[in-house]
Parts: structure tokens; C-alpha cells; sequence
């Protein structure tokens, strides 16, 4: 066999390994690429991408084209962003990992204020707020064993929020709500100075929790006081719980007014709260200055010092340790 | 459509506007010089829309007098090859035609294409500057800043004047860098070797999966490893040429800027580039010999319009391979897997055939018989994979990753010169039985 033959087998055997491999997927290319072809070109993206391309699409015609988005991801699910950028360009986005790296950057001025949570199976535009709360139900409350008080039907819970401190500060009110009756329980939670009311009902025997009262109860972010009004008694404990240090500090169910709040070290960013539980004004006196509030007025200011009150309202002093952990000062 | 015609027509405008070439060659070199030139003016602070008009007029003017010129047939030129290989031809064409169906229908779905590159083509339309917002923010997106941007130049190119910036105005354009690429192997090796061979050899490139149908580095995808491969054919057929000329008597040209000019491409173009350009430029010493002084100065003027440009603007995720080489000594574990990348993805079936096992042996018949052009093929892929080899050695990447992901991308790149290997062996080996006959 000659050298030219040799050389045209060599070459044949060569392209045949090379079509092998390639024409098979050019077939499918082409046979998708024929299916697709009725189909308007977003429609396209949408078979390739699925159902998070639609929620991009979406995305697309609620956004303003003007305003930046900040892209919230995790770090795992980052190449959805990356592709969310991409497809929702001319939009200026910035990508944070996490809800977390979001709230760091809150002294950046240039941080978006519109949010889109992206993960693989959908993008969507959404708020702090509800991330915080996704977040929060993912993970596991700080108190497994909570302590709870005896059986009562109304009391106040001084100190009620869902709010960030400084990072990693994430305070919640960590609730759990016992019926130790035969009977269901109907309890009515106002949370002041907002007046927000929601009646939730204890089945007999059993018990409601909350990894967030505040937020769960009455969907903000904010603090006050609490008044629990319950059909039946019940047993319950508040925690005031800081999930971003894993610290929690059983609160008091407070039934009346009171104000001597025993001295105890001060630490940093202490704070002085003072109450008016009931439906009329009260006088609360402050190192002698006499400070009328309203009914259900919730007043805090900072202090350096323990000041001496007094007056038909009740107070309470939190101070920070060092090391981030709140103290609570209660009266006696 | 726009995309289509501003590929079609300004980038061989473009390419001519330089002088005589074929259409491939002529596509491909007017998309290094459009993206070159925005780059250096992005550099200089010269508004990009301006230097676009006057690239478009130069390129109009120029290229269309130079079309004119060759229609009316310049006798002192010689007339390009145009080898009539009906089957190589065939077979050229059936994949071009089915990827063109493709890429007009189906919409971009790549990775690091729709990632980095169009990304950055994008922001570059958008913005009419190459460090304008989107490259100054210091952002944890994993953009790869530094990056060199002569494809998304491009890219930005199409996009602005199409006043769209759907990546579907892209598609045409890493299709067309296929196509010129495999219309350039076809020309000039079908000029240094026979009409036959180039057929052949386009043929057999546009059918290897790797460049027409793989997903991640293929034409139907954005990525730049293709323009790499591509560019890098435009400057070792140049120095084929000079090695070719260098038997044949002596006449004047400009092959050593034209060389220096692939070479500021592949500067411009990836990451990989620079020390492709330095191997190119080490091999063109013993071609070019004194004048390899012009190629390196255009090569140089590139190379530093990148460092001032990367100088602007903050880094990205990308890694700094010169700050790693320093750490090779602590990394010599992962010299076995380093060594072991390209052999084992060579021998990928579904990726490359059996085209390199034709390569190696095509190398080995080849420097028996054609000892010169051999040599100079396998110098320039073997000290471009000893490269790729110590960057893996170097890398603060899992190396096994690295390598599973970018390793057939790179074997890319060494296309045009693996290819001239084929076609050598195959005219020695036919050689060889005429004279046997």
C-alpha cells in the first residue's frame, strides 16, 4: 500500500473519530435549536433557564431601570447571581454574600436600597425584613429549655422588639406560650406605644412558640412593651435573645408598676426604659425631674449613671458588657 | 440582524484596511486591530465612540479601496490560493452551516461568557469607557477585573451600534471567529503546504467537538479561548511565511509587524496571552532575527497599555500567576497532576478524537522530513504547554479542578501549529511515495 493511502486512511480514521464525537451533538443542537425556533426568544431562555428565568423576567419589568439592586445570595448559590447580574443588565447590581455582608455595608452610601434574594431555582425582589425572618426560621432558637412562670392571665412584658444592633447584634423576643388547660386559651398581645393587636388561641394542653415574636406576631421590625391578655391562665417565658452572639436573658412577666431598680455595674450603651402600662397618663420622676407620659408610652434615654425614679410607671435599665452581652436591671 | 452585519462587514473592512489578506484572515485581524485599537484609546482617555467612527471610516475607506484595488487585480500581487477540494469543502461547510442555525436560534448558555465576557461587552456599550463604574467598583462579584478586554472591545462594538444589548448580537461573532479561523488554516496552509492539505486541515478543525459543539470553549459559546486559538494561528502562519520566504529570494514586506501585531492580539485578548506572546516572540528571534525588534515593539506597546489600564482599576478574583511562581517549591505535589493534564485530556474521545495521537505522530514523521517547519511547530506547542504546565504547578486553585475545567480550553490554543504538523506529515508521507514510485 502505498504512502498516499496510507495517509487517506490516517486522515479518514482521524475525521471519522472527530465526527463520531461531533455529529451526533450537532444533530441534537440542531433538533433543539428546530423546536425552538416558533418560540419567541425570551421564551427561548425560558426553556434553557427554566423557572428562574421567568422569575428574572419578572424581575425585569417590576424593577426600575435606574435604580441599583443589591443581589443577595449565599456563597454557594453565588453563580446564580453572577448570572442574575447578567441578565438584568443595564440594572447596576452589587452582590452581597448574605444577608449579613447586606447589613455590614449599611455606612456605604452607595448600598442599594432595592434587595433581590437569588438563589438557583428563582430570583426575587423582596425586603430586609424578610430575609432577617428567613434566616431567623432557619436556624434554632437560643433557649431549649425555657423557664416558664406560674399561671397567669395578664401581665406585661416590659421590653418586646425585633430589631439589629451593631453586627452581629440580631435582638429577638423568644416566646413560648403554655395552655395547661382542658380548655383552649384565647390571648390578646397589644404591642405599645404601636397599638398593635393580634389574638392568637392556644389549643388545650398545648403550646405556641415563637423564635420572633415580635416579627411573627405583628410582621415589623421595631421595640416596645407587650401587654398578654389570656382567657385562660397561662405559663409562658419571654426570652430577650440575641441570636447573632447566641445570648438569651429571661425577661419578667411584670404585673405592676416598679421602679427600684437595685445598683449594679454599668457597662457601655446603657440605656434607662421607663413604661406607662396602663390606659391613663402617668407622672414618672427622674432624678426629681417629674416627666408626664402618655398612656402606654414606651421612653428610653441613655445614661451614664443609675438615676433614682419613681412614679406609677415602670422601669428598667440594660447595659452592654465588653464583650456585647445585654444586662438587664430590673426593678424590685 | 445588526450583530450579523456589523460582524460580516465592519470587522473584514477592518482587516483589509491593512492590506491585502483573505476573508478569514481578514475577519480575524480586523477584530484584533478594532478591539486594539478602542483598547489603546480607552487607555489614552480618548472618548471610545469617537475612536469607533474613525475606525469605521478608516476601515470603510480603506477596506473597500483595497477591495477594489484587488478586484481590478494588482499585478505585482500574486493571487491568493483558492484550492477547489469540493469534499474537504463539504465537509468544511456542514457544521459552519448547522452551527449558524444553531447560534441564530438558541440563546447564549455558557458560563464564563455570560460571566466575564459579554458581561464586560456589555458595561463597556454602556459605559463608552474601558475603567469606567462597572470595572472601579470594588465589589465581591467574581468578575476577573483584570482581565484583558480586546473581545469584549468587540463585542461593546456590536452592541453599541446595534443599540441592544441582548447577547444574541453576540452570537454571530464567536461563530464568525470560528469560521475565520478555519478559512485562515485553509488559506495558509494551503499556501506553505499544498491547496489540498489546508481543505483538509479546516475541515478537520471545524469538526473537532471542542470547537464546534462543546459548551463550555466552543463557537457556540463566549468564551475567548477560540479568538486565542485564532490569533495565535494568525502569528505562527506568520512566521511559517518567513520561514517559507527565508528559501525563497528576499523580498521586502511588513511580516514582522504583522507578526507583532497577532502577538499584541493575544496580549489584548486573554490572560494566557502575554506568555504566549513571549514564547511567540523567543521563536520569532531565530525567524525574524534583527527584525523581530518591530514585532516585539507592537507587542510591547500592548503589553503596556494593559499594565497602565490594570494599574486603574482594582483587581478582581483573578489569579496573579507571577506573584505565585515564587511558591512553586511549596507546590511540587502537584507537579505529577500538572505534567499528566494534557496527555490525559488529549486522549479525551469525546472532546478531541483521535486528533492529537494524529498529532504526535504526525510531529514525529514531520522531523524527518521537514526538519525546519517541525520544529518550529513543536517548539511553539510544547513551550506554550511547559507554560500552561508551570502556571498549574503554581496555581492556589485545587489543580485537579483547574485543570478538569480549563485544560481542553488550553489545548485549544496550540490548534493552528498541531494542525500545520498534520499537513507537513501528510505532504512528506505523500511525498515519500512519489518517490518510491
Amino acid at each position: 500500500m502505498s504512502g498516499r493511502w496510507l495517509t487517506r486512511i490516517a486522515a479518514a480514521l482521524l475525521f471519522i473519530s472527530l465526527a463520531a464525537s461531533t455529529l451526533p451533538r450537532l444533530i441534537a443542537l440542531v433538533n433543539d435549536a428546530r423546536s425552538m425556533l416558533p418560540l419567541p426568544y425570551e421564551a427561548r431562555r425560558e426553556r434553557q433557564m427554566g423557572p428562574w428565568y421567568v422569575s428574572i423576567e419578572k424581575l425585569r419589568r417590576d424593577l426600575r431601570p435606574n435604580e441599583p439592586v443589591a443581589l443577595i445570595t449565599s456563597r454557594r448559590d453565588i453563580d446564580s447571581a453572577v448570572f442574575a447580574n447578567y441578565y438584568l443588565f443595564p440594572i447596576h447590581t452589587r452582590l452581597y454574600l448574605g444577608r449579613n455582608a447586606y447589613r455590614n455595608a449599611a455606612p456605604d452610601p452607595a448600598r442599594p436600597a432595592v434587595l433581590v434574594a437569588v438563589n438557583p431555582s428563582h430570583a426575587e425582589r423582596t425586603a430586609y425584613d424578610i430575609l432577617r425572618d428567613r434566616d431567623l426560621a432557619a436556624g434554632r432558637r437560643i433557649v431549649a429549655e425555657p423557664e416558664l412562670s406560674a399561671p397567669m392571665t395578664a401581665f406585661v412584658l416590659p421590653l418586646a422588639a425585633s430589631l439589629d444592633g451593631p453586627p452581629p447584634g440580631t435582638f429577638v423576643i423568644e416566646a413560648t406560650l403554655v395552655n395547661p388547660n382542658p380548655v383552649p386559651a384565647e390571648v390578646r398581645m397589644t404591642f405599645w406605644p404601636k397599638g398593635l393587636t393580634r389574638t392568637i388561641v392556644i389549643a388545650a394542653r398545648s403550646t405556641k412558640t415563637y423564635y420572633d415574636l415580635v416579627y411573627q406576631l405583628y410582621g415589623i421590625m421595631n421595640a416596645g412593651w407587650m401587654r398578654v391578655d389570656s382567657s385562660q391562665p397561662l405559663r409562658a417565658a419571654f426570652y430577650f435573645a440575641n441570636r447573632g452572639r447566641g445570648d438569651a436573658t429571661l425577661m419578667p412577666n411584670a404585673v405592676a408598676d416598679a421602679t427600684r431598680i437595685a445598683p449594679a455595674p454599668l457597662h457601655r450603651d446603657t440605656k434607662l426604659f421607663v413604661i406607662n402600662p396602663k390606659d391613663s397618663r402617668a407622672n414618672a420622676i427622674l432624678n426629681g425631674e417629674s416627666i408626664p407620659l402618655d398612656p402606654h408610652a414606651f421612653l428610653s434615654r441613655p445614661i451614664e449613671t443609675l438615676p433614682a425614679v419613681s412614679g406609677n410607671v415602670y422601669a428598667f435599665v440594660t447595659t452592654r458588657e465588653l464583650n456585647g452581652k445585654t444586662d438587664f436591671l430590673w426593678p424590685q | 440582524m445588526i450583530g450579523l452585519a456589523v460582524t460580516l462587514v465592519l470587522f473584514p473592512l477592518a482587516g483589509w484596511s491593512l492590506g491585502r489578506r483573505s476573508i478569514g484572515e481578514a475577519f480575524l485581524f480586523g477584530a484584533g486591530l478594532t478591539g486594539s485599537v478602542l483598547f489603546i484609546a480607552g487607555v489614552l482617555h480618548v472618548p471610545l465612540v469617537i475612536a469607533l467612527v474613525l475606525i469605521g471610516a478608516w476601515s470603510v475607506g480603506c477596506g473597500v479601496w483595497e477591495l477594489r484595488r484587488r478586484r481590478r487585480g494588482m499585478p505585482s500581487d500574486p493571487p491568493l490560493p483558492t484550492p477547489h477540494s469540493p469534499l474537504p469543502t463539504i465537509l468544511m461547510c456542514i457544521p459552519l452551516l448547522a452551527l449558524t442555525f444553531v447560534a441564530a436560534i438558541t440563546p447564549l448558555n455558557d458560563f464564563d461568557g455570560r460571566a466575564f465576557w459579554v458581561l464586560k461587552a456589555k458595561e463597556i456599550a454602556r459605559e463608552h469607557a474601558i475603567d469606567g463604574p462597572s470595572f472601579k467598583a470594588v465589589t465581591l462579584d467574581p468578575r476577573k477585573n483584570h482581565y484583558p478586554i480586546l473581545i469584549p472591545l468587540d463585542g461593546a462594538v456590536i452592541l453599541g451600534i446595534a443599540h441592544d444589548f441582548d447577547d444574541r448580537q453576540l452570537r454571530w461573532f464567536y461563530l464568525g471567529v470560528l469560521a475565520a479561523l478555519a478559512l485562515l488554516v485553509r488559506e495558509r496552509i494551503g499556501r506553505l503546504v499544498s491547496p489540498s492539505a489546508g481543505a483538509w486541515c479546516a475541515a478537520l478543525l471545524v469538526w473537532i467537538p471542542q470547537f464546534s459543539v462543546e459548551a463550555e470553549g466552543g463557537a457556540l459559546s463566549a468564551y475567548n479561548d477560540l479568538a486565542i486559538a485564532a490569533f495565535a494561528a494568525g502569528a505562527f502562519f506568520e512566521l511559517a511565511e518567513e520561514v517559507a520566504k527565508s528559501a525563497a529570494p528576499k523580498r521586502r514586506d511588513f511580516g514582522a509587524i504583522r507578526f507583532g501585531l497577532w502577538l499584541a492580539f493575544l496580549i489584548l485578548t486573554k490572560s494566557e496571552g502575554l506568555p504566549f506572546a513571549i514564547v511567540f516572540l523567543a521563536v520569532g528571534a531565530f525567524v525574524f532575527r534583527k527584525r523581530i525588534a518591530s514585532s516585539a515593539i507592537v507587542a510591547g506597546i500592548a503589553a503596556v497599555a494593559l499594565f497602565i489600564w490594570r494599574t486603574r482599576i482594582p483587581p478582581g478574583d483573578e489569579e496573579d500567576i507571577i506573584r505565585l511562581l515564587p511558591t512553586i517549591p511549596q507546590k511540587l505535589h502537584n507537579v505529577r497532576a500538572a505534567l499528566a493534564a494534557f496527555p490525559r485530556h488529549m486522549l479525551l474521545m469525546p472532546h478531541w478524537g483521535l486528533f492529537w495521537i494524529a498529532v504526535i505522530i504526525a510531529a514525529v514523521l514531520a522531523l524527518r522530513t521537514d526538519r525546519r517547519n517541525a520544529t518550529l511547530a513543536i517548539s511553539v506547542v510544547a513551550a506554550m504547554l511547559a507554560v500552561y504546565v508551570l502556571v498549574y504547578v503554581a496555581t492556589a486553585w485545587v489543580v485537579s479542578d483547574l485543570i478538569a475545567v480549563t485544560a481542553d480550553r488550553l489545548l485549544m490554543h496550540v490548534i493552528a501549529p498541531s494542525l500545520f504538523l498534520l499537513a507537513i506529515a501528510t505532504r512528506a508521507s505523500i511525498l515519500e511515495s512519489r518517490t518510491v514510485d
